[in-house]
């Protein structure tokens, strides 16, 4: 006991010589089905404390507090509570499931806990609500599909079939999709809801082989994006691949090899191989030698803890303070493009990056083979 | 006298080993406090072994000599030892319940811990439930999260399109979670063993990907609760009674205290009734049952009643307490947990359950700081107890015939 | 009409995956009347201990697929095999007199140690990963039906398998033991059967054809993912006692049903194909409720 209590003092002791900590929470899926990007998501937001850390310049000693949310409501919500009521953690980075981020916005708005949003896409998380706790970086799945539509109109693909998990990821970006393909002259050949741990789609596929659409389009993430594409070409499917943001990522292209090749996606955010600073971040990414991929949404979670550190510079590390400082934030650069946040907290002017496969890398499509017309899409 | 000081100590000791717990936030003094009820949990069963053989020594007849630490023992007759007398027994509760509220009190500000005590405390009372059909009827059932989701959706849904008083709609939680439980009712009741185990598998795989695929009932993006009420009592604000502050979640902390108690007597009067004799006698030998002229259906059909219908009240419940449901909190992989519970509790002993439920759902928040390697840690942990200690923690005492 | 074609052939290479695991089940049931709920994950664990050889023998520089479809096999079988013989030492013989609910939960649960263990310890095994086409992918084209080379391969090597082990059950001085023990194991330790060595022999067998099905399940899909076990482990399961637990034909019979049960309610019924699992399910409960003891039955008496 005595040793112990020592411990404790000298450790309290060396903390009070160096710079006052502050403590910021990380929730997301670090178990399970998701934990990929969830883990992807904990190292960037590690990279971006551990940056600020050994810049000398920094006022304050951060320390990330990780939590597992499980993508589940209810452990969403026990860890928030934990975050929350938890006085010396002053921010949260949070989420990526989207039914976790609805579960928790209302303990984040009791505790009073100033939290950004990194990776959850369901519209309503900023707008069903108006509190002033939640930010979110990322766009929603309505600026991602309405970009995707306009695409895929443009580019000729006019019969699509859909296929979604029956996950709210999935089957938001499907109700986004389809509204707004209608609207630019699409068509819907047929729609089809799949679960998230289904592996044999070959009913499903027979079925749209017999629509022959053009293209397939693919609400969900990699681990079913990826079985459907193989399977696709099992039954001789000839139809371009148009995914989310859940399939953009390396392990994407590694699932498949040649097959991934021509396969296009989009994600909010400007692409972080196109910013300066996105590429340094990837580069110290690796270096830090992380056993996970950053994922589609590392670079979120490394600039939403960014902001948070920056405001915290700014306010000191009192809630409160950082809630009104974030409602000011306006045209911040940032490795995801510019953030200004809107009355409830969202990102407004979120980029769309669309990407293609091309020699085994998402590449933007604007630098792409494909858009200088040196490759085509499928059936085109 | 001297036992009554002894569960007055114990109460003690556990209460402020609750408390010390939820409080720690050193990964020391997890460690620490984690090892050191290891250390005395092993020391308290040695002592008590050793007292029990020596009791048993000294009445020598060798006649109701328990049988080994096998694993059998959870199966076999539970036939000596009514456990203590039950005004004693009775007194033992009161001094736990009391320890317990006090740890509440003591934590009142702390959020945190309180929605972890609330948590562990529905566990308690949806594995009451499961408890009457796994330990006393011997009825399986792998669904249990879904009947807990089938209670929790009941209560959303009701809250939302009525203005129904919310006590009521935690027992029509209840009455549906049981309502639904009756489409089993068939397969379960004609089969046994592995084969009732597969239909509720089935039912559980099943429900999940209904909640799903169906959005009448929100789909996977899930339902949003009302704030729970009861008359003037709202239960999502603050507490201030002059001086005393709270967190909301004590009002929580205390009705699930009342409503395990409450179960909890009601579980332990179904046992020590003729009906907990019938129920016995139905899971340890089907025939013989019969030949007593002991309907099987009716029992089996009242006990898989009975435990969807706490279960179901537990899930509304939980449902309130979260404030939000969806499919994920009702997948397969909780009714395990559900069940692991049981096993690591004991079968059929609700004291047990109590200690089983905290571990089940404290130490793994706990771990936290292992981060993803929690769960695999955990699962470990629970193949390590099932095979060193089979028949759980604190199994099911036998029943003495007086 | 060429459509039904296709369906055929896809439920029928999912049925054989089914009855390749189911069997297993079944198998295990047999001689130890327990469920071991790990055999999914094994499936998962030989696919991924397939795709460490491939990965090593493509290291070394062999190129030939017939070599390497033959690596990849034997490393997957004797993974698995290992891994049924620890299952059954370490965790599944200790408890086994334990209600069998203990041995399921204990199955279950190591089944998720070893999950986990793919997860956190495969480089980055939380994704899916690319399992290679070792079979030539040539295939044929009947209007709207594509006949895949590789598919028939699997499809008759799986029967092969099947058929072999039947032999193997029924002809066999091993197969005796096994059936001897399963039907009295009293009985047939008196008669000098060593029983620890037929459990562990059987324990190897059953998983070695679950490894058979993990590769499977890689070449036909190209992608095994540490999930993968999960539902396959549930799915062979429920289609080992749909058939009646302990009989091979059963467990072979119930997968192929399972199979087509998920087609027909992801095709022919007039609702989302989303449903097709709720289907599914839905009819296995139903069949077990009017065949408490399986379509096949298993041998029941009340008192043995």
């Amino acid at each position: 006991m005595k040793i112990f209590v020592a411990a404790v003092i000298a450790l309290s002791s060396l903390a009070a010589q160096a710079k006052d900590t502050v403590r910021i929470a990380f929730i997301g899926p670090l178990t399970g089905g998701n934990s990929a990007i969830g883990l992807g998501g904990r190292n960037s937001a590690d990279l971006a404390v551990r940056q600020r850390n050994a810049n000398g310049k920094a006022k304050y000693q951060y320390e990330l507090v990780v939590m597992d949310d499980e993508c589940k409501p209810d452990a969403g919500v026990q860890v928030a509570t934990k975050a929350g009521s938890d006085r010396t953690i002053v921010a949260g980075v949070t989420h990526y499931c989207s039914v976790v981020a609805m579960a928790t916005v209302d303990t984040f708005h009791r505790f009073g806990l100033p939290t950004i949003v990194w990776g959850a896409v369901l519209p309503d998380i900023t707008y069903a609500n108006d509190y002033k706790e939640i930010h979110r970086v990322n766009g929603t799945m309505i600026n991602q599909n309405e970009s995707n539509a306009k695409f895929m109109s443009e580019h000729g693909f006019k019969n699509i079939a859909v296929i979604h998990d029956t996950t709210d990821y999935g089957k938001g970006h499907d109700k986004y999709f389809t509204q707004f393909i209608g609207k630019d002259g699409g068509k819907i050949a047929g729609d089809f809801g799949v679960t998230a741990d289904q592996q044999d789609f070959t009913a499903e596929l027979t079925q749209i082989k017999g629509l022959n659409p053009d293209a397939i389009y693919f609400g969900g993430l990699t681990p079913i994006g990826v079985r459907i594409r193989a399977q696709m070409d099992k039954l001789g499917i000839k139809a371009q691949f148009d995914g989310t943001s859940g399939i953009v990522n390396d392990d994407f292209i590694k699932a498949l090899g040649p097959l991934a090749e021509g396969t296009v996606a989009f994600r909010e955010g400007a692409s972080a191989e196109k910013l300066p600073r996105g590429k340094e971040f990837l580069e110290a990414y690796n270096k830090q030698g992380y056993t996970n991929p950053p994922e589609a949404y590392g670079p979120f979670a490394y600039a939403a803890a960014g902001l948070l550190m920056d405001t915290i510079e700014k306010s000191g590390p009192d809630r409160k303070k950082i809630i009104a400082e974030l409602a000011k934030v306006k045209d911040r650069d940032s490795i995801v493009g510019t953030i200004t946040f809107d009355d409830h907290g969202q990102n407004t002017v979120p980029v769309i990056t669309k990407y293609v496969v091309q020699d085994g890398k998402w590449v933007a499509w604007e630098d792409s083979d494909y858009a200088r017309g040196k490759r085509k899409l499928i059936g085109k | 006298m001297k036992g009554t000081l002894w569960a007055a100590l114990s109460a003690f000791a556990a209460g402020a080993f609750a408390y010390l717990l939820l409080r720690a936030e050193s990964q020391t003094a997890i460690a620490v406090l984690l090892a050191g009820a290891s250390v005395v949990a092993v020391v308290a069963a040695r002592v008590r072994k050793r007292s029990a053989l020596r009791k048993t020594a000294a009445t020598a007849g060798g006649a109701a000599s328990r049988p080994t630490a096998t694993a059998d023992s959870a199966a076999s007759l539970p036939a000596a030892r009514t456990a203590e007398p039950a005004s004693r027994e009775r007194m033992a509760l009161a001094l736990f319940v009391a320890a317990m509220v006090a740890v509440a009190l003591l934590l009142r500000e702390d959020d945190f811990a309180l929605l972890l005590v609330a948590r562990v405390l529905i566990a308690i009372i949806a594995c009451l439930g499961l408890n009457v059909q796994f330990g006393y009827a011997g009825v399986v059932n792998f669904a249990g999260a879904s009947f807990f989701g089938v209670g929790g959706y009941t209560a959303a849904v009701l809250s939302h399109s009525t203005h129904w008083p919310h006590l009521l709609l935690l027992f029509i939680g209840g009455v549906a979670a049981a309502g639904a439980g009756s489409l089993l009712l068939l397969p379960v009741l004609r089969t046994r063993g592995h084969y009732a185990a597969l239909v509720t598998i089935a039912f559980a795989l099943l429900f999940r990907t209904f909640l799903e695929v169906n959005d009448a009932l929100g789909g996977p993006q899930g339902l949003k609760l009302k704030e729970m009420t009861m008359g003037p009592l709202h239960f999502n604000d603050p507490i201030e009674l002059g001086a005393f502050e709270g967190s909301f979640y004590l009002r929580y902390v205390l009705f699930a205290v009342l409503l395990a108690v409450l179960f909890y007597l009601l579980v332990q009067r179904v046992e020590r009734s003729f009906i907990g004799v019938a129920l016995d006698a139905v899971r340890l030998d089907e025939i013989a049952a019969r030949c007593f002229g002991l309907s099987l259906a009716r029992w089996k059909i009242a006990a898989f009643t009975l435990g969807n219908f706490v279960v179901g009240v537990a899930g509304a419940l939980s449902a309130f307490l979260v404030g939000f449901i969806a499919p994920n909190n009702y997948a397969f992989s909780e009714s395990l947990l559900f069940v692991a519970i049981l096993l690591l509790g004991g079968m059929g002993n609700p004291r047990g359950l109590a200690v089983a439920a905290a571990i089940v759902i404290v130490v793994p928040e706990k771990l936290q700081v292992i981060q993803e390697y929690r769960f695999l840690l955990f699962s470990a942990l629970v193949v390590a107890v099932l095979v060193f200690k089979p028949a759980g923690l604190l199994p099911r005492p036998m029943r003495r015939l007086p | 009409m060429s459509l039904i074609g296709q369906y055929l052939m896809n439920g029928a290479m999912l049925g054989m995956m089914y009855a390749l695991v189911a069997v297993g089940f079944s198998l295990f049931f047999g001689v130890l009347d327990v469920i071991q709920f790990s055999h999914g994950d094994v499936v998962a664990a030989g696919a991924f201990a397939g795709l460490i050889a491939w990965k090593g023998l493509t290291a070394l520089g062999v190129q030939a697929p017939a070599l390497l479809l033959l690596g990849v096999l034997a490393a997957a079988g004797i993974a698995t095999a290992l891994l049924g013989v620890v299952f059954a030492r370490y965790v599944v013989m200790p408890v086994r007199s334990a209600p069998a609910l203990n041995v399921l939960l204990v199955t279950l649960m190591a089944g998720t140690v070893l999950r986990e263990c793919i997860r956190l310890f495969y480089p980055s095994g939380s994704q899916p990963q690319r399992f290679p086409a070792l079979l030539p992918s040539t295939g044929w084209d009947f209007g709207g039906f594509h006949l895949r080379f590789d598919n028939v391969i699997l499809l008759t090597s799986g029967a092969l398998l099947i058929a072999a082990t039947h032999v193997l059950i029924t002809r066999t001085r091993l197969g005796l033991a096994i059936r001897a023990v399963a039907q009295d194991e009293e009985t047939a330790r008196i008669m000098g059967i060593d029983l620890k060595r037929v459990v562990l022999i059987t324990f190897a067998l059953g998983s070695v054809l679950a490894a058979f099905a993990g590769v499977m399940d890689g070449l036909y899909y190209n992608e095994v993912f540490f999930e993968m076990g999960l539902l396959l482990g549930v799915i062979g399961f429920a289609a080992a006692i749909l058939g009646g637990l302990g009989n091979l034909y059963g467990a072979i019979f119930g997968g192929f049903l399972f199979a087509a049960l998920q087609t027909i309610g992801a095709v022919a019924l007039p609702f989302a194909s989303a449903y097709k699992d709720v289907f599914a399910f839905g009819v296995v409960i139903l069949l077990i409720a009017i065949r408490p003891t399986g379509l096949i039955g298993e041998r029941a008496s009340e008192r043995a």
